[in-house]
């Protein structure tokens, strides 16, 4: 008999989504579920990500931009409208803030009468790929490692089901990571949250292998679908010795490779968009094929992604992919379609051998932690990705309708009224913050503090923070409170800047003639031009600012570094105390003209409308064209990779 | 606030419009009652601006506070990276924040740090100034100041070196930072009294450990910086400021000429300074 006796369940359908605000995302999870989605992954906005509430000035401009703005209970109870949390799988893209998220879960369960031990979800919680690719970390690396062992310490006993962290090779791969790297990085990640929760002995030993039977993975599927799929088996292989030999784990149900899928993102292409849904499907291949390293929840992008976030029917469409491959096809009534493959075991064998290798070498320069510290992971890393890219671009590479095959029919998907993407209602972010005044209006201020000082206390003491964030939770806290408080007892993490280590190479002679302007305009001014240069908003791609930085300063200006997550009013601010020549400002999370708008709004209250102000960033044309007419004086896109040319353009603008 | 950036920038400015352009804004504030201001030196890297955010941050509840923030200029390109503000990490718009050049001046101050300090204590409660870093040579903001915190950091076996620097023989404070575990605070505090007690056995100098992550030892230290008064008379740093010019310009010889001049304390500092430096260029 070739076939199973029973076919198998099939793995959750999940689709990512979340944005604009708690009603608009409840409805459209209700439609999710209601056409056969199984489970919940939740997207939140970028201030809810990093600790801040929506109405702070530096998460005004991001509300509800990339996912759900969530700032109380009360939004997380409206969120959930209609939903069952006992009956819901749901996965959380959360990070820094994840234990204050998993706290709002188990308040809102309790609320309404649902057993914590009924909770099945995970919080994604991996804070070394924060730090290495994603950006959205807030405490520096200790207090965070020990979040994440808090988490594991109370879900052990309290949430049986619940994953309180998805290691995410996800990203590490988008950040230039190779399958070999991958599985390294991935893993050692995970050996450091086991060893943390090892390490404190708080744990039995029965509840240390509970808690490593509990971490799971957040994995990433490219086109190479034949060597994903090697990989993934690698992972398998990988984790069940780690389990056995570094935690003693007996019961091979413990030393399962768990992992989700969102098959690649990154690698969805703006031409020919249509193409995206054959390259999803092909994704698909590498974590559902072989049985044995099957993926237990999958999420699918949608063809249009490299263009907008998803309209509803976009997420349909790639929801009823996965139900044609479940149901339709007789994939879940065999065994591993791979046993006894040579040419599958070899790959596989050259994988964990490389990953073998890799962890070696981690290990030799002092472990994941100082690896991380170091920038040894985050260099081997940017190698990798400079080579990946310079492959495509020569062309080694091919991407179908981008380097090769480029001509073709104008595509009828994206004719409709809508242009085939998705518009958002900025004005929807209004009843967000009125939500949240209402939250504050209505709660009792003293059990709010007390509730807080609770918090400060605990993370002073070291006693697990969980019970006083779920207290917070009910109290009506918000999350700026909540993070707030832990900044003030943890701190905020800031990454080396990378202004001081740049290594730029730039045309000398091109520079002196730079340099010339800027010795003459200094002269006739009695002051050398001063650039106040900043990232406002609240996504963590610095090299844009600090390249302008640093190679202005070579140029010649003096260059006031404003630092990134700042407001854009904030960065006026310092504009007018420091009597800017002209300021600038770099903006990658695509909120540039409403920073833009904050940042001209500043200035001009403060009676310094008339210093310019130049945007850099990826700036689609028609809007380059209205921040241009909103009075920016220059607007720099990926397309200005000159960076000598770029100061040139902007001591034009001083000398105006 | 965009007025009082715009006159320090007047008062920065070295082009030869500029003194008659900054006379009448000066005088208007030259008779207002002047602040103490304090100044903040150290390595560079020994955590000076994170320090002055914190104690800054505390002190601006209740009083108008001002920070002058010198970092270095590079000598190739003439231009400088002032990041001092990044490491503040100021609650917004409560601390008046100016960071200056050091335009290839020696002395751990930009050229124009003194002028703007003078403005900034008629307008402010408190001033703070944080130099480039600290050396022997790199001392000139102890003639400016009323009260000086040296930073150091817990390292053992610093000592002897901060005796070789001489850097001990100024400071009325030295303030041990990243004080972030006790016991490292206790020990580093034990050592640099007994160095202190070497370097300058008849003085009182307070040794203070803090640690601007955990906030230990922060409210102490503003606790001392709020009791500063203005100690040192602004004539002689008035002096010693036309006398750097002077010297700058002209060397030792010029400075002997300077100390004939007999009506250098009754004019404005622009006046002085003019008047000294075209005295210094007459031939000698």
């Amino acid at each position: 008999m070739t076939r199973l006796a029973e076919p198998d369940r099939p793995w959750i359908f999940r689709t990512y989504a979340g944005h604009t605000s708690v009603d608009a995302s409840n409805r459209l999870f209700r439609d999710n579920l209601a056409r056969g989605q199984t489970g919940l992954s939740i997207a939140f906005d970028l201030p809810t990500q990093c600790g801040y509430s929506s109405d702070d000035e530096v998460a005004r401009p991001e509300v509800g931009k990339v996912g759900v703005p969530i700032n109380s209970l009360d939004d997380l109870r409206a969120l959930f409208d209609g939903i069952p949390l006992d009956r819901m799988n749901t996965s959380m893209t959360i990070n820094a803030t994840a234990m204050w998220l998993y706290a709002l879960y188990l308040a809102l369960a309790e609320e309404q009468g649902v057993p914590a031990a009924a909770l099945s979800g995970t919080t994604q919680n991996d804070i070394v790929k924060e730090y290495l690719a994603r950006g959205t970390y807030i405490f520096p690396p200790g207090p965070s490692i020990r979040l994440i062992g808090d988490m594991y310490e109370h879900a052990v006993r309290n949430v049986p089901r619940f994953n309180p962290a998805n290691v995410c090779s996800y990203h590490l791969q988008e950040a230039g990571a190779t399958p070999v790297q991958e599985l390294a990085y991935a893993l050692s990640t995970a050996m450091l949250v086991l060893d943390e929760l090892r390490d404190r002995g708080t744990l039995g030993r029965d509840e240390l292998h509970q808690a490593v039977g509990r971490v799971s993975f957040f994995c990433n599927a490219v086109l190479r679908f034949v060597e994903e799929l090697c990989k993934m088996r690698a992972f398998v292989e990988l984790w069940d010795e780690i389990c056995r030999d570094r935690y003693g784990v007996e019961d091979p149900q413990l030393r399962r490779f768990r992992y989700g899928v969102q098959v690649n993102s990154l690698g969805l292409t703006e031409e020919q968009p249509e193409n995206n849904a054959w390259r999803i499907a092909i994704e698909t291949l590498g974590v559902l094929l072989s049985r044995d390293a099957r993926c237990r929840a999958l999420q699918l992008p949608a063809w249009n992604e490299a263009l907008s976030l998803p309209r509803p029917w976009d997420q349909q469409w790639s929801l009823r992919l996965q139900q044609v491959m479940a149901y339709e096809t007789d994939l879940l009534s065999y065994p591993d379609l791979f046993e006894g493959s040579v040419v599958v075991a070899k790959e596989q064998a050259r994988l964990v051998a490389g990953a073998r290798e890799e962890l070696a070498r981690l290990d030799a320069v002092g472990g994941t932690l100082l690896a991380l510290e170091s920038g040894v992971m985050k260099a081997a890393l940017v190698a990798s990705q400079a080579e990946r890219i310079g492959r495509i671009a020569r062309g080694d590479q091919v991407v179908v309708g981008r380097n090769r095959y480029a001509e073709g029919a104008e595509s009828p998907l994206v004719q409709g009224a809508d242009g085939g993407l998705f518009h958002g209602s900025p004005a929807e972010a209004a009843r967000t913050l009125a939500r949240l005044h209402a939250t504050r209006a209505a709660r009792d201020e003293a059990g709010v503090a007390a509730a807080l000082e609770r918090l400060a206390v605990d993370a002073r003491s070291g006693a697990n923070l969980v019970p006083a964030s779920v207290l917070c939770a009910h109290a009506r806290v918000t999350t700026g409170e909540w993070a707030g408080a832990l900044r003030g007892v943890f701190g905020e993490y800031r990454p080396p800047t990378g202004v001081e280590g740049q290594h730029l190479s730039l045309d000398q002679q091109a520079v002196d003639a730079i340099r010339a302007r800027v010795d003459d305009l200094t002269r006739r001014r009695g002051r050398r031009p001063r650039l106040v240069v900043g990232k406002p908003g609240l996504d963590g791609h610095s090299n844009g600012a600090e390249m302008i930085a640093i190679a202005a300063r070579h140029c010649g200006l003096d260059v006031v570094y404003a630092g990134i997550r700042l407001s854009a009013a904030e960065i006026a601010r310092q504009a007018i105390a420091e009597d800017a020549s002209v300021v600038g400002i770099s903006v990658l999370s695509g909120s540039h003209l409403e920073l833009t708008d904050q940042l001209l709004a500043t200035l001009e209250a403060g009676g310094a409308g008339e210093i310019p102000v130049v945007v850099g960033g990826i700036v689609p044309a028609a809007d380059a064209e209205a921040l241009r007419r909103r009075g920016v004086r220059a607007v720099f896109t990926p397309r200005d990779y000159d960076l000598v040319a770029v100061v040139g353009r902007v001591l034009d603008v001083v000398d105006a | 606030m965009r007025d009082l950036a715009r006159l320090i920038t007047l008062v920065e400015r070295d082009d030869a419009a500029a003194p008659a352009l900054r006379a009448g804004p000066l005088a208007a504030i030259e008779g207002n009652l002047i602040a103490p201001v304090i100044g903040v030196t150290g390595a560079p890297g020994v955590g000076k601006s994170t320090l002055l955010g914190a104690v800054a941050a505390e002190i601006a509840g209740d009083r108008r506070v001002a920070i002058v923030a010198v970092d270095p200029s590079s000598p190739h390109s003439g231009g400088a990276l002032l990041g001092d503000r990044l490491r503040m990490a100021i609650p917004h718009g409560d601390v008046f924040v100016r960071s200056q050049a050091t335009a290839g001046t020696s002395g751990g101050l930009a050229p124009r740090t003194y002028p703007v300090l003078r403005v900034l204590r008629r307008l402010f409660d408190i001033v703070f100034v944080e130099t480039v870093g600290v050396g022997q040579t790199e001392d000139d903001v102890r003639h400016v100041v009323d009260d000086l915190l040296l930073c150091v950091q817990p390292l053992a076996g610093d000592s002897i070196q901060h005796l070789k620097a001489g850097l001990m023989e100024s400071p009325d404070a030295v303030v041990v930072t990243k004080c972030d575990e006790e016991r490292l605070a206790a020990s580093a505090v034990t050592e640099l009294r007994a160095t202190i007690g070497l370097a300058r056995p008849d003085t009182d100098v307070a040794v203070v450990a803090v640690s601007a992550r955990t906030g230990m030892g922060v409210s102490d230290l503003v606790a001392r910086l709020r009791a500063v008064s203005v100690t040192r008379r602004e004539e002689d740093a008035d002096a010693w400021f036309v006398r750097r010019a002077v010297r700058e310009a002209y060397g030792r010889q010029g400075l002997t000429r300077l100390a004939a001049d007999p009506t250098a304390a009754t004019a404005s500092l622009d006046e002085r300074l003019a008047r000294a430096l075209s005295f210094g260029s007459s031939p000698l």
